[in-house]
């Protein structure tokens, strides 16, 4: 496929000489490994072809030669950076088929770790976003203060960034002792840092200078290319997952959904910056509402020994049944979209009745915002290139899966 | 929500907050292997396997993700004992949840390297080495990670 790509587009200028190719990658650009075949008429970009499929591990097909549970850890590693989300759908997708529902405590616990790998996310696109610029401050602070969430999610889970939390039926770790003051105080660090982010970089007229008003994706363009996700936001379309109110409780939270009407490079970055604030004020309320209770579905405790049952408790930490290690799927199909840092994911999942899923579907966002790498581009010069590409927040190993 | 103009005041500012960290940096760095962080309670690190405590059930071999986990058995013997293989384990911590018995546990250590691939495989017997942090054994200072207003994070000695 990708070689097609590449004759095509070689055998289209043969004897042109008026356009220059350019390739950028594969070898990791930026984000990740993956191609972008640019050509050029003197400095002005004439199209752009994303070449994808360069970290493709065959996620769908591994997740159907596993038992169902043991496809948590595997679809986690398509984005590292965002492991709760990214896994949130398939978790959903698979309590559907077995009919069963986490306890409200653990919806809570599942929204708390969500927000903390949104705004972790959010810092990374953004430090990325930073050093396209060649603004390497930026690139330091974010991915210094993104510590500040990934410690506060090892705390929680045990786990930097393949946390694992969520199985069918509820949570794995509940709250542990002192968690409230410490995330409390990491909001309060993150509000007072934002102030300087502004200072340094999103008000810093040398980084306007060459976001703003470059990559512009109208809304009804948005809408027609089926973008999810910030990008999607940043053009003045009000869809976010989380409204749909199928995981987690923010139904019962009050949060706003930012959007942006520009939709260029600059609105794609400043909404991270808001994303940020509101992924703040869910923790707290979080926090604040978050009810006592068990952590796991009743239905899969109860088949725990009474002793294990007792000592999960004292610990927070739960034990497994053992029927975790053979859950059979009833037959059937089932589908759940979460939100994740960068944008809606999908999953389809069909069992035939054992306990393998027979077809685990996956869209990720990347996948479905790749396609502007082939749209924003063309027209600008070479050097709105970076910044396009850093305002998108894209991520290879999430698109190939 | 409408966006500021900037000008020369965002210019200053700018550059006001970049002399601000100069003087005053925000560093989070830790010197390893002088200095080592001591993990949190809850770390999933290196697994312990308590010999006496397993009943031989074999479902964290079941339940591993990676097939890390392998059920070993001696001949003559009736029991088979779970072994494990590094180069496999990904730490996802099924095995130690689902363990009945609580034979598996995790410990606080994952700064651990190999000098070749055959040392990674740990069969029953060495499965129940005590684990010792290497910078902790080598004297490193040892370190906590707290929460601040101010720096993020910040590491105290303990």
């Amino acid at each position: 496929m990708s070689s097609s790509v590449v004759t095509r587009r070689l055998l289209a200028k043969e004897g042109d000489e008026s356009v220059y190719e350019v390739f950028i990658g594969p070898q990791h650009p930026a984000s990740g490994h993956m191609r972008f075949i640019v050509r050029l008429q003197g400095d002005v970009i004439v199209s752009v072809d994303p070449d994808i499929g360069w970290v493709h591990r065959t996620m769908e097909k591994l997740a159907e030669t596993k038992e169902s549970i043991k496809a948590i850890p595997l679809l986690e590693r398509m984005t590292i950076i965002d492991s709760q989300n990214v896994t949130i759908g398939y978790v959903r997708a698979l309590e559907k088929l077995l009919g069963v529902e986490p306890p409200p405590r653990a919806k809570y616990l599942r929204t708390l770790l969500s927000e903390i790998n949104r705004i972790a996310s959010h810092l990374y696109g953004m430090g990325l976003a930073g050093i396209f610029v060649n603004h390497s401050t930026m690139f330091m602070w974010c991915f210094g203060d993104r510590e500040v969430w990934i410690q506060l999610a090892e705390d929680l889970t045990g786990a930097r960034l393949t946390h694992s939390y969520s199985v069918p039926g509820g949570v794995r770790r509940d709250l542990p002792q002192g968690f409230k003051e410490k995330a409390l105080k990491a909001i309060r660090y993150m509000e007072k840092r934002l102030e300087d982010y502004y200072r340094i970089f999103f008000n810093n007229p040398q980084v306007r200078a060459r976001y703003e008003g470059v990559g512009v994706l109208k809304k009804s363009d948005a809408k027609r290319l089926g973008i999810v996700g910030p990008n999607l936001r940043a053009s003045g379309v009000k869809y976010d997952a989380r409204l749909l109110g199928d995981y987690g409780v923010y139904d019962e939270l009050d949060f706003e959904v930012p959007t942006m009407e520009e939709g260029d490079a600059m609105a794609r970055l400043l909404l991270r910056g808001e994303e940020i604030k509101q992924s703040m004020n869910i923790i707290r309320q979080v926090l604040d509402k978050i009810p006592d209770g068990p952590i796991m579905a009743e239905k899969y405790m109860r088949l725990v020994p009474p002793k294990l049952r007792e000592q999960a408790l004292k610990e927070g930490r739960i034990k497994f049944p053992g029927i975790f290690a053979n859950l059979k799927l009833p037959k059937g199909e089932a589908v759940a979209r979460a939100e994740m840092g960068h944008g809606e994911i999908f999953y389809h999942v069909i069992s035939d009745g054992t306990k393998k899923p027979y077809r685990v579907r996956v869209v990720t966002p990347a996948f479905r915002n790749v396609i502007l790498f082939r749209f924003l581009p063309p027209g600008h010069r070479f050097m709105d290139f970076p910044p396009i590409y850093g305002s998108l927040d894209y991520f290879p190993p999430e698109a190939d899966r | 929500m409408s966006r500021r103009k900037t000008g020369l005041k965002e210019h200053l500012e700018a550059i006001a907050t970049g002399i601000k960290y100069l003087v005053k940096p925000n560093r989070i760095t830790v010197y390893y292997p002088e200095e080592t962080i001591v993990l949190s309670e809850r770390y999933r690190g290196m697994i312990h396997y308590d010999w006496n405590k397993c009943i031989s059930c074999s479902l964290c071999a079941m339940i591993c993700p990676a097939d890390a986990m392998k059920m070993y058995r001696k001949k003559g013997e009736k029991k088979a004992r779970p072994g494990i293989n590094y180069q496999r384990c990904i730490f996802c911590g099924y095995c130690v949840d689902i363990c009945p018995t609580n034979a598996l546990s995790f410990t606080r250590v994952h700064d651990v390297a190999y000098e070749d691939r055959e040392e990674m495989l740990y069969p029953p017997e060495r499965f129940t080495q005590e684990w010792v942090s290497p910078a902790e054994k080598e004297g490193a200072k040892k370190l906590k990670v707290v929460f601040d207003e101010e720096r993020g994070l910040v590491h105290e000695p303990e």
